[in-house]
Order: C-alpha cells, then structure tokens, then sequence
C-alpha cells in the first residue's frame, strides 16, 4: 500500500489536560520515564471545562492536526461536576465539526485519573498514531483554500 | 515599555541537563532579542529550587529589573508555588511568571535527546509568548472571623464544638430537639467492647453546657446563611417563637445533623402495629438505658427474640455498616438479661467492619445465639415468615421482634442544604468534597460535614470526623491572620454580558449572582475556586478566568502549531 508523505508527517496536537487528574497523571508517566510520543504540546488547564468551544475552533482553524482534552473520571472532579459539562460540550463540537464538515475524529477527550500514568501514555501515543494515519488537517493545505 | 524577561533553564541535577541540549534552549530563545521591544535574559542552572537557587533568582530580578519570568523546569504540580514565593520576595508580581515543564513533557518521556531539545524549545517559546499577555494580579488580604456554627447537637456536634473551643474558638450550638446528645445519648453501652457510655456522653454533654466558650441554642434552626470562608453571617431562629431570631457572625459551619431511620411500617413485607411486640434496634436501646432490662409491653421478659437485620436495605440501596453490630449487641443483652432466652439472628449478609467484631461476633454465636441466613422474611405481628438460602421455608412465633432499619437522612436534609448551599449525595445525605482526599470537606470553603449526616457510620468514626472538621477549620482560620483568597478567579465583562445567567447554573459554588440593575453576571472573587466551568459556557465570551485567559492560552498553543 502506497502512503504518501506518511513516514514524513509529524501531526501536531494539542492537549489541553486538567490540572488534578489528567496533568498529574502525565507527571507521573513522566517520572516514570514513559516514551510518549512528541506529537503533542500539554496546555494546562485547572478543569477540563474550562476549555471552551472559542479554543477548540481556534486552533483547528489554526492549524492542529488533533485535539485531544482530557481530564478526571466522572464524579472524580475536583470541582464537583466539571467534568460533566465538558463532556456535553465535547458532544456539541463533535456536531459543531460534522456540520462544518471537518473531521469530529481530530477530536478527542478521555478520562485520565491522577494515578493512570500508563493509560495517559497510552491514550496519548494512540492518539498520535490515529492522527499520523488521518494525515494532516486539510486546513493546512493551502489548495482548499 | 520594553519589556525584559528572564528565561531560567533549569538542570534538575542530571534529570533534564542529561536529557535536553540546554544550550541550544538559550540560544534558541535569545534570537527573539529584539532592540526596541524586547530583551531577553536566557541562562542554564543547576538547580533553580534549592535555596541557593531561588536567592540566584532572586537577585537575577532584581539585578536585570525583568519585567516577566519563564522557567524551564519541572512540573507546576512540584514547584509553581516555591516560584510564585520567590517572586513575591522581588518586585516583580508572581503572575508575570510563568514555569515550563520540560522535565516530564519532554526530558523524561521523550527518549531521543534532539527531539526532546526541539520540544523543549518549543514549549519555551510558548511560555515566552504566554508570559508577555501576563497581567499583574494583587492578592486581597481579608480579615477573618474564626468562630464556628455548630449544627446539630448530637455526638458529632458536641465532639466538634468541644474541639474548637477548647482551641479558644466561639462555637455557637445550634440543636432542634430540647436536649443535647442526639440519638447516641440514648445508648446503655457502645461498642466494640460495650464500653458503659451513658457516664461518658453526659459527661461531655455537661462539659458542653459548662464550657465558656460554647453558647448552646435549643429548639434552634439555621433560617440562613450569606457569606464566604471566614466572613459567614446566619440568621438562627427559635423553632418555639418565630419572632425570635439571632445574627450570628462566624467563619466556619459544622453541619452534624445526623440521620433518621427508615420506617419499617412502609414495607411491603413487615406489617405490624404499635400494639404488636415490634421494636428497632434503637427503641431497645432505649428502653434498657431508662430501665435496665428489656420487656413486652405487658412488662414480661420476653422468652423468645427475632432479630431481623438489613430492614429497607434494597429499598435504600446502601449497607448501613453499624447495625449488625448493634444487633449483636442486643442480642448479647438478650442472653445477659435471661441465658435461657431463644434469640434468633436473620441477617442476609453479616457487616463487620472492625477489627473487634468478628471475635464478639464468635463470642455471642458461642453464647447460643442462633444465626440464621435467609433469602427473604416476611413479618405479620410476631409470626415470622422466611425462606433460607438454601430455600427452606420457615414460620415461628416469637415473643418480641427486632428490627434494624437502615439509616436514612435525618428530616430536613434537603432544606438544610437548599440554605447552606451544598450537594446530597444520591442516598440523600450531604455530598463531600471528594470522597477520596478531602472527605469532611464541602464544595463550599467553610462548610463541613460530620457524622451520619454524611453518611451511615458508628460512634467512632463520627467522632474522628468531628475532631478532623474541628482541626481543619483550626488551620483555616486562625485569630487574628487574614486569609488571601485565590486570585485566579473568574471576572464579568460586563459589556459582553448579555444577562442569560448560563453562568449561575453551572457554578459548583454560587460564586456568580445576578445583578438585577444591571441586568448582568457578577463573580464573587472570594468564593470563586478558578475552575473556568463558566468561561466554557459562557455563549457571549463575556467571562474569563484571570490568568487563564483565551489570548494567554492562544499562545501557548499556536507555537505548538508552529
């Protein structure tokens, strides 16, 4: 099978993990000398719901080839119920990205608990490897446009 | 301005020096050097959170007058605030700071050392372009009230306000019924080892009533609350004379409300009356700490005892974890008062958490209480029904049945927390913070939960969350010491508000009202914890999270786009 410019490809992807679960379960694959692939750059957030829509549509447009959000398991929010709101708003881009006729599959949001170093590890280099065989974003390629 | 930023690298001991070209980070970052808006001060070393470290920082800023910091080290998670301390021992405000973590996003996870470097550098940049849509946040130092409503008085109450105020702490006592103690008071013995408890909990209860300390108001209900941790006001009324209302001013609330027990008379399978020989485990209790001995209500000792566990339990959908051992305990009581009287345990699953039970559990079966595990049982009066497990029908008349009916939130729960402003857990009782690491603590700063009014539980671990509510809200609030609430709050655009109010529903803490003149949102920073859940719902982008703001995290992210 011939994939073009797939060996060549490095996705770039943006995740945006909650300060308490998700971001101290990748400081624990870090000490733990986990290899994760370098696709991604952590952005920080105290809550996954703090990400709002306005984010998630500026970056794609700008350029990122996965999105991923990630944060407490449900009830696990350290602020009670965060979590549940993100998770309906996630269900909303997800339409918001059908209807724009983008790719709901750049995007992703998973449940990564503070003592889930190896599953944050594995979401994050599934994910890479999820968007490295999507290709790059079309927005990226200037023909479209 | 031109601004001058401080772009710290640091080694970590061998931990990020060994995996990252340092080197190439500063010279890297030091190309965004630019003559009339900016310069950049970029330097490698060794351990930046040592105390040599931390003075080299000290004086870099100071030395150099930055006007912004970017660290690259480790995680915020480990040395945010050992930063934010050095800055704040500087001029320079702790939030023109901002620290990278290339130590586990790139040096430890990223095994091929020039693709960690690329990364690392990448990260950097973003932390520069970040810092510089930093704005300066003050903290606002609040004077604090450290006296403390207790609510409820029974043990987890007295247990609470005894250890505040033997901390000097004014507790205010509030209690509904006419007399301290709760249900508790009302037990001849506790267990594990049926310890006499009637002496010891008058004994506080007296120490309660003598103490200087704590003022107790009976027949009292909370009306309301406003306020925040430390600055609480309540409205305390009379429940006998409505008129007669007091204000009080405090800094923390203990709720002990305590639980209520499911009616048994409800239940399909249980039917009796008031004249029939039907008791709870709690009326027996009583009945021996008035009279010291169990009877019918024709005054005979019973010569035959049914003891029917888990009543309501399917009903409630939780174990109420403290009855079987209540039960074994009666039963033993049975066997005390008569050696020779039957006592017959129906129990489906046997609860026996502590450490002591199952050696007394062995002690009363040795005693010749029958245990007898059923599937299902039925009551009409005295005559029992059952089917044991390995469906054996049975029927016995007895001379006295005790029920244990599961513990349910005491009356008024969901009032109580309408007004104090906390969650109910699905069972009913009041929901804690997290159930795991902060488990006597409320959604609300200043607001705990003690006792069965979180949950079923026995004596002594209702006592050991009253002393830990107390301790906490000692190491809150302590006379005298203002307390700096978080500044990473969420603000109102007040010109993007369109009034929709989305915000005040999906705030955990109330933190947002509603100015009515205005016709707009409004964040009470001292109760804002800086989650952000109303920033992602806001639909007019009228709301941001100070020092999580949209342009500050587009920065961050749009060099990871690069």
């Amino acid at each position: 099978m011939d994939k073009p410019n797939q060996n060549e490809f490095k996705p770039k992807i943006v995740g945006f993990l909650c300060n308490w679960c998700t971001y101290a379960a990748a400081d624990l694959a870090g000490s733990s000398k986990m290899e994760i692939d370098s696709a991604l750059t952590v952005i920080r957030v105290m809550c996954s719901s703090r990400v709002d829509p306005n984010l998630i549509l500026t970056i794609y447009f700008n350029g990122a080839d996965g999105i991923l959000i990630a944060g407490c398991h449900p009830g696990d929010c350290h602020y009670g119920k965060g979590n549940y709101f993100t998770r309906r708003r996630y269900a909303q881009m997800k339409q918001v990205f059908e209807t724009l006729n983008l790719d709901p599959g750049r995007l992703q949001l998973s449940w990564i608990s503070a003592a889930e170093g190896n599953r944050y590890a594995e979401v994050v280099n599934a994910f890479t490897e999820k968007i490295t065989a999507l290709g790059p974003n079309p927005i990226n390629q200037s023909s479209l446009f | 301005m031109k601004k001058k930023v401080g772009i710290y690298i640091c080694q970590c001991g061998p931990n990020i020096a060994d995996n990252v070209d340092i080197d190439k980070i500063i010279e890297s970052v030091s190309a965004f050097n630019d003559a009339d808006d900016l310069e950049i001060v970029a330097k490698p070393y060794g351990l930046l959170c040592s105390g040599e470290g931390k003075d080299y920082l000290k004086q870099e800023i100071e030395e150099n007058g930055l006007t912004h910091l970017v660290i690259g080290a480790c995680s915020p998670r480990d040395h945010n605030n050992t930063f934010i301390g050095v800055c704040k021992e500087t001029s320079l405000n702790p939030y023109l700071y901002k620290l990278i973590n290339i130590r586990e996003h790139c040096a430890w996870i990223i095994h091929d050392k020039d693709k960690a470097t690329e990364k690392a550098i990448q990260y950097i940049r973003g932390g520069l372009r970040r810092v510089l849509y930093q704005s300066e946040l003050f903290e606002n130092k609040l004077d604090t009230n450290p006296d403390v409503l207790v609510i409820g008085g029974g043990i987890a109450g007295i247990e609470a306000a005894l250890s505040l105020a033997d901390a000097d702490r004014q507790v205010f006592l509030i209690e509904k019924t006419d007399r301290l103690g709760g249900k508790a008071a009302t037990f001849k013995t506790v267990l594990p080892k049926q310890q006499d408890a009637v002496e010891a909990i008058q004994l506080k209860i007296q120490t309660v009533q003598d103490h200087p300390h704590i003022q107790v108001m009976l027949n009292t209900r909370l009306d309301r609350i406003i306020g925040f941790l430390g600055n609480f006001e309540a409205e305390v009324r009379s429940i006998d004379d409505a008129e007669k209302m007091t204000e009080l001013k405090i800094g923390a609330m203990v709720v002990a409300s305590g639980f209520s027990l499911y009616d048994a008379s409800t239940h399909p399978d249980f039917i009796f009356s008031g004249d029939d020989e039907v008791y709870t485990a709690l009326q027996i209790e009583q009945m021996i700490a008035e009279k010291n001995q169990v009877t019918t209500r024709s005054g005979k000792a019973p010569k035959s005892v049914a003891m029917i566990h888990c009543v309501g339990r399917e009903e409630v959908g939780y174990c109420s974890q403290i009855c079987c051992n209540a039960m074994i305990k009666l039963a033993a009581r049975f066997k005390t008062q008569s050696p020779d009287t039957t006592v017959k345990v129906f129990f489906r699953d046997l609860c026996l958490p502590h450490q002591d039970d199952q050696a007394f559990y062995n002690e009363i079966k040795a005693q010749g209480v029958e245990f007898v595990r059923v599937n299902r049982i039925a009551t009409e009066g005295s005559q029992i029904k059952f089917t044991t497990m390995d469906e054996n029908e049975g029927s016995e008349l007895f001379d006295m049945v005790v029920l244990a009916p599961a513990m349910i939130p005491a009356d008024g729960t969901p009032d109580l927390a309408t007004k104090l402003g906390i969650s109910l857990h699905e069972t009913g009782f009041f929901q804690e913070a997290h159930q795991a690491i902060n488990p006597v603590a409320t959604a609300t700063d200043g607001i705990f939960i003690v006792g069965t009014a979180h949950g079923p539980r026995g004596i002594q671990a209702t006592l050991l969350q009253a002393q830990a509510a107390a301790s906490k809200i000692r190491v809150q609030l302590i006379p005298g010491e203002q307390i700096v609430p978080e500044v990473r709050v969420s603000e109102t655009l007040e010109a993007f508000c369109m009034g929709c109010k989305t915000c005040l529903e999906v705030c955990h803490y109330g933190a947002i009202v509603f100015d009515e003149d205005k016709g707009i949102s409004v964040v009470k920073e001292a109760v804002c914890r800086g989650c952000g859940n109303c920033v992602g719902s806001c639909p007019s982008g009228a709301i941001q999270l100070k020092h999580f703001t949209n342009p500050q995290l587009y920065q961050e992210m749009i060099e990871a786009v690069q």
